[in-house]
């Protein structure tokens, strides 16, 4: 790949820098945003562009899809009930906060309870993947939507969660769940916390950092370093075996693998990062409620971001939350959206028009504000039919490799 | 601890006796049977579409819903308050024959043009393929019915109010009140069965069915034409989960709503999985034991007994968890189908 004479990391560098430039623009992106906010366009890019708020949505339900993609994408796997880790992880950090889980003292940090949601879904995931793992296909798919769904029946009705369980629950102690790092914080390092932190003209810049940026800096770093931690595997020859077993398992089984631990072990690993998933939604929403974190839908919204970005590659669902949110965002009114836009840019004369019985405004309100499941359904068939293997496996296929793989050469080709 | 028993022992006596009493039997099992009876018209058209083609159908839940919606809106127009009980009963059987039809061949052509093209993929994407599908005609119905004026979310009372009185009063049956809708649901419930073991014993295409589902390559092995075969039975298992829409109209547990066609979903794939996917016999088994149990569980938080009020939904889908866990295969359904 890289001449023996390059340091290997300069080689290394040059590797990953697809991603490098990816996590610059996630890191640059408020900026951008905040840049904008203060131009004439100020009002096409609220209409146009995702908030802040999406972005945040972006990160922790694409770590989510990342987890599921890669079970069911590498190992061909379908986890139809994938939410039962997402509600466990996000259930876990509420009731730890609350001070709820037993020795789990209130006021743990919460990185620690994180990763001990997280770890509590390793092995939730062990049991059913011991009982999933005899089936296959559609019985595998059925199976962990089973379980999922008892998780959610049982949440929903548990009166320890709160007095109204069907609502959910949230974090009722004052204090917000600071993202650094644990054992530390106490040391005024704390630089992250999921709300109410705020900067103000950082290193005499001028530049103000709000709650909100903070919030998705902070995510954003648990969502890096969780991917990374993936990518890690999937490349190892751990990852290897997964995806032998997604093209043949018998051949995987014959040349010697034992493929039940590789699938348990998988299926663990990706329960774990749907936990972590689910604990940083759920900080950063103060709660979580049944319907948001153990539901079946919840699974089929990482499921279509997975489809969308494409199946078996890893930064794939990410790419696949980011046009999913984005459509969200853009398709409700509640943050500027295209409606408010349109509502703003045609004239009264237009907007009063009536076809066949219509008035143009009543439509765009009927058509398009909160419509964006219609819109992610029909493009959802459309990647389906026509694009099977999503975005970022579509680009791949034409470059004939991974991009970051691919990616030098095709800029070398540029810079000739 | 021995203070504990001394509380807990007359309970379970307590249950015992109450549960041997005749007018708690009869209403285990009457409402039980109803139930079966909807959960099976609900489950068999997924049923017979797995069996032949062992594609998962997820738009199965949003068929039923339009079905609902549909022949809600058929009753709604056609009723008024002075329409007598045996003209609704008429306009019923109008009803589900209009949705049948519809549903039929709008299930046929949904077939015909978009499944058709994926079959030679994994049959995953048949599962993503029809469950993208449901989530359009279930955003699509939504926006109708919200520009209609009627609420998307709680059942729709309208399409409820048109059923006969003779079925929301309750009747005395050893000692239990028990709605009147029960005997009419057994009644088309037992009629679903006869008609699709007739369907599946008697017609060609049934002959398909059994033996695709028992080996699906002898099938195409023999000469007969699959695609022809998958279209007409694809379509008309998308008539009967209308069908099930339409029978869950004056059911005072659903009614016609846009949830329906997740619940629904969800409930058909518990009882043909209980069943054994492809299988009649399981479909008509685990109707009548996922029925019961529900009945049960509702009678026993009813009385207070158990005081947990998720518990028949509980119940349902650990019913199906035990089964997967014990015998993967289903009730009665064949091991090579379970296999894959």
């Amino acid at each position: 790949m890289s001449s023996s004479d390059e340091h290997w990391i300069r080689s290394y560098g040059r590797d990953q820098f697809p991603h490098v430039l990816v996590v610059l623009g996630f890191a640059l992106y408020p900026i951008l945003l905040g840049v904008l906010n203060r131009t004439p366009l100020a009002s096409e890019a609220s209409a146009f562009l995702p908030g802040l708020t999406f972005m945040i949505i972006v990160l922790y339900m694409g770590l989510f899809a990342i987890s599921f993609d890669f079970i069911s994408g590498y190992t061909g796997y379908l986890s139809f009930g994938h939410a039962a880790f997402y509600g466990t992880g996000a259930y876990f950090v509420v009731l730890a906060a609350n001070g709820q889980v037993p020795g789990v003292p209130e006021g743990t940090p919460f990185m620690v309870t994180m990763v001990l949601g997280a770890t509590l879904a390793f092995v939730v995931a062990l049991a059913i993947g011991a009982v999933s793992f005899r089936l296959t296909g559609v019985y595998f798919a059925m199976l962990t939507l089973g379980f999922a769904q008892v998780m959610y029946e049982f949440i929903r009705h548990w009166g320890y969660v709160s007095s109204n369980p069907t609502e959910g629950a949230t974090i009722s102690s004052g204090a917000d769940l600071s993202i650094g790092v644990p054992f530390v914080d106490s040391l005024n390092f704390a630089v992250g916390r999921l709300s109410g932190d705020s900067f103000e003209n950082v290193l005499g810049l001028g530049i103000d950092v709000s709650a909100t940026m903070t919030s998705y800096y902070a995510l954003g770093i648990v969502v890096l370093l969780s991917y990374f931690v993936m990518q890690r595997i999937i490349h190892s020859p751990f990852g290897k075996v997964m995806i032998a077993i997604r093209e043949n398992e018998e051949r995987a089984r014959a040349v010697g693998y034992n493929v039940f631990w590789y699938k348990m072990g998988a299926f663990a690993t990706s329960a774990f990062f749907a936990a972590i998933a689910g604990a940083l939604f759920a900080a950063y929403a103060g709660g979580a409620s049944p319907d948001n974190s153990f539901y079946f839908l919840v699974t089929a919204d990482a499921l279509i971001m997975a489809i969308i970005g494409g199946i078996g590659t890893l930064a794939g669902p990410l790419f696949g939350a980011l046009f999913h949110e984005w459509f969200e965002d853009i398709l409700s009114t509640e943050s500027d959206g295209l409606s408010t836009y349109l509502e703003q840019l045609l004239p009264e004369s237009v907007l009063t028009a009536e076809v066949a019985g219509l008035t143009i405004n009543d439509f765009i309100g009927t058509f398009l504000d909160g419509r964006a499941p219609l819109y992610l359904g029909i493009i959802f068939v459309l990647f389906v039919l026509f694009v099977p293997n999503g975005l970022l496996g579509s680009i791949r296929d034409r470059l004939g490799g991974t991009v970051s793989k691919r990616f030098p050469a095709v800029l070398d080709r540029y810079r000739r | 601890m021995t203070i504990e028993l001394t509380t807990e022992v007359p309970l379970v006596i307590d249950t015992l006796e109450r549960l041997f009493q005749p007018s708690t039997i009869a209403r285990i099992i009457v409402e039980g049977l109803g139930k079966a009876a909807v959960y099976f018209v609900l489950a068999v058209g997924l049923t017979l579409v797995f069996g032949l083609m062992g594609v998962l159908n997820f738009t199965h839940g949003a068929m039923a819903m339009l079905g609902a919606y549909i022949g809600g809106l058929v009753m709604v127009l056609s009723v008024s308050d002075g329409t007598g009980a045996l003209v609704r009963i008429a306009l019923f059987m109008v009803v589900l024959a209009v949705v049948f039809a519809l549903l039929t061949g709008f299930g046929s052509a949904f077939e015909y043009s978009l499944i058709r093209p994926i079959y030679d993929r994994t049959p995953m994407y048949q599962i993503l393929l029809t469950f993208g599908v449901a989530l359009i005609l279930e955003e699509v119905t939504r926006i109708v019915v919200l520009s209609q004026g009627i609420q998307p979310e709680p059942p729709w009372s309208g399409a409820m109010a048109t059923a006969p009185a003779a079925f929301t009063e309750r009747y005395d049956i050893l000692g239990a009140p028990i709605r009147g809708l029960y005997a009419f649901e057994i009644v088309l419930g037992i009629v679903a069965v006869v008609g699709v073991w007739l369907f599946l014993n008697r017609t060609l295409y049934g002959l398909y069915i059994r033996a695709g589902s028992e080996d699906p390559e002898m099938v195409e092995a023999l000469g007969i034409d699959v695609r022809q075969a998958f279209t007409i039975v694809f379509g008309l298992g998308t008539g009967l989960a209308g069908i099930g829409g339409v029978l869950l109209m004056w059911d005072p547990l659903w009614g016609p709503s846009a949830l329906l066609a997740i619940d629904v979903l969800l409930y058909a794939f518990v009882v043909v999985i209980i069943g054994g996917l492809g299988s009649f016999k399981g479909t008509v088994a685990a109707a009548i034991l996922v029925g019961i149990a529900d009945s049960f569980t509702t009678w026993l938080f009813a009385t207070g007994i158990v005081t947990f009020t998720g518990l028949p939904e509980l119940t349902i889908f650990g019913l199906l968890v035990i089964m997967l866990i014990i015998r993967p295969q289903g009730l009665y359904g064949v091991e090579e189908v379970g296999g894959h």
